[in-house]
């Protein structure tokens, strides 16, 4: 096994061929896998907070969670789980890509049926800021493939290449999708809506990303 | 066979209990300083052991504002973090990229305390957690630079090739200036302190409280002992992480400096706490990117 994976990710346990795409696991992307998976299994088990609104010359309201929205909320936050967790296994840029614009689809859609409208604007925008990312993300790695002929972290892992422009490419497209900073300040104003388990998710699912990115442009 | 199964076990809740004493009287060690430089008699060392041992033994209650099991699961994750970087990092020696995942899932810890107990002191500590989460951006960029200079993220390679070439912290003291400002933004009481600002009561720990508190503590503890570990073997090496009782020493001396910055700077507001992490991720970035292109 390549030097690189081993001395970044640590031991490498082998990989699971499943038609062109290719799922890696090693110590690092055991663990997350581990971790993404269970924490989807808590948001299925979780009801959600009913939280407190503090009112002025009044008493404090409790917020519920209506079923017909938990439903779809739950269903966003355990599909974004699910992405997040084999975003952590893939071996291939492209379908690394794929998965990173389905976890951005899924975060829109865990707010995306609270009914409030500051919540919903911050939704918009990072939904307008993950489709522009979509571009230099996929671009980056066109651009790799254009360069190298594979996409697959495994083959990019033995060979040293030059591709650093297409590196800082990829890596602006992810943070984009994850909106991490300087984007996040939309993303943070999504963590104030009411449905705890499920607004953890997207959290979640972002610093997961945000790692294995980091594993990745180290690797290839 | 299954008696020495049990004796690693023994073995492994020990040092976790090492740990926790250790990462806890400093802890305490940092309160006493902190209250000595501001001209108070503050409380002893054994402060924070005692607290800890007093929360565990409360009664507990769930909030009807909770959501469960997540308010419960979040304290015991909060351990089960811990004591992984704990195993992986300090007994195994494993990759740095893990013990860095686990650090941002303490993100998580603290985000999820603040959301799962449906308090809006909670909420607005979880969400300062979102928003001070520019401190873990320096991190990545030093995993990058200190890979560039070793070639491995591996901590056991990373010590060996201090061996050889003399501690880090000389060849990338940006690097270990970043990773020290991360050791700061965890310190209770320190500039970037805003998820426990005292403005929002406890911060994302206001409705956590008795035995579910005390879980976190004991977290706590062991966090401040690894990540002062990591600090002290990834930028100094063998020099002193070959000798537990120079461990201490660098560990004590790391805490005493942090808490004198603690003690004579006050709490940022959100908004600046973010932005000079900002500077810093930036400035980390540039320091990277110089080093890759230069080669």
């Amino acid at each position: 096994m390549s030097l690189n994976i081993t001395s970044i990710a640590g031991k490498f346990y082998g990989y699971i061929p499943f038609g062109d795409i290719v799922l890696y696991v090693t110590e690092f992307s055991a663990i997350s896998f581990i971790v993404a998976i269970f924490f989807t299994l808590v948001v299925y088990f979780t009801k959600p907070e009913k939280q407190l609104e503090s009112q002025i010359g009044g008493f404090d309201t409790l917020n519920y969670v209506s079923l017909e929205e938990l439903k779809i909320r739950r269903l966003m936050a355990i599909l974004c789980g699910i992405c997040t967790a084999f975003a952590m296994l893939t071996g291939d840029l492209f379908n690394y890509a794929l998965f990173l614009a389905l976890i951005g689809i899924t975060n829109i859609g865990i707010v995306a049926a609270v009914k409030k409208e500051w919540v919903l604007n911050a939704a918009y925008y990072y939904g307008l800021i993950a489709m522009i990312s979509t571009l230099p993300l996929f671009g980056g790695a066109a651009l790799i493939l254009a360069k190298t002929g594979t996409l697959s972290i495994l083959e990019l892992a033995k060979k040293p290449y030059d591709l650093l422009f297409q590196k800082i490419l990829y890596a602006a497209g992810v943070v984009g999708e994850t909106g991490v900073a300087p984007f996040y300040a939309a993303k943070a104003e999504m963590f104030r809506a009411p449905g705890a388990p499920y607004i953890l998710m997207i959290h979640l699912s972002s610093l997961l990303i945000v790692i294995r990115t980091a594993e990745i442009l180290l690797t290839i | 066979m299954e008696l020495s199964s049990i004796k690693y076990v023994i073995d492994a809740l020990a040092y976790s209990l090492y740990a926790f004493l250790v990462g806890g009287l400093l802890l305490g060690l940092h309160r006493k300083i902190v209250a000595r430089i501001q001209g108070r008699p503050g409380p002893p060392v054994i402060q924070y052991i005692l607290h800890t041992i007093k929360f565990y033994f409360k009664e507990i209650t769930f909030p009807i504002t909770a959501g469960n099991p997540l308010y419960l699961f979040i304290a015991l994750m909060s351990i089960m973090v811990w004591m992984s970087a704990l195993y992986l990092g300090v007994v195994f020696n494993t990759s740095l990229l893990i013990l860095m995942g686990l650090y941002v899932l303490q993100k998580i810890v603290e985000h999820g305390c603040g959301l799962s107990s449906g308090s809006p002191y909670g909420k607005l500590g979880g969400v300062r957690s979102v928003f001070s989460a520019a401190a873990e951006i320096p991190l990545f960029t030093v995993i990058g630079t200190i890979y560039l200079l070793t070639k491995s993220l591996i901590i056991e390679d990373i010590i060996r090739y201090q061996e050889i070439h003399g501690p880090i912290i000389f060849q990338l003291p940006f690097a270990a200036f970043a990773f020290f400002v991360l050791l700061l933004s965890k310190a209770p009481n320190s500039p970037f302190a805003i998820v426990k600002d005292k403005s929002i009561v406890s911060g994302y720990m206001t409705e956590h409280f008795g035995l579910l508190e005390s879980l976190i503590m004991i977290a706590d503890g062991i966090a401040w002992f690894v990540l002062l570990w990591i600090f002290i073997a990834v930028f100094i090496g063998p020099l002193l992480v070959s000798d537990p009782l120079l461990t201490l020493v660098g560990m004590v001396v790391l805490t005493f400096l942090i808490s004198l910055l603690c003690a004579l700077t006050p709490l940022l507001t959100p908004n600046h706490s973010v932005m000079i992490q900002i500077i810093i991720s930036v400035l980390a970035l540039v320091d990277l990117l110089r080093r890759i292109i230069v080669g």
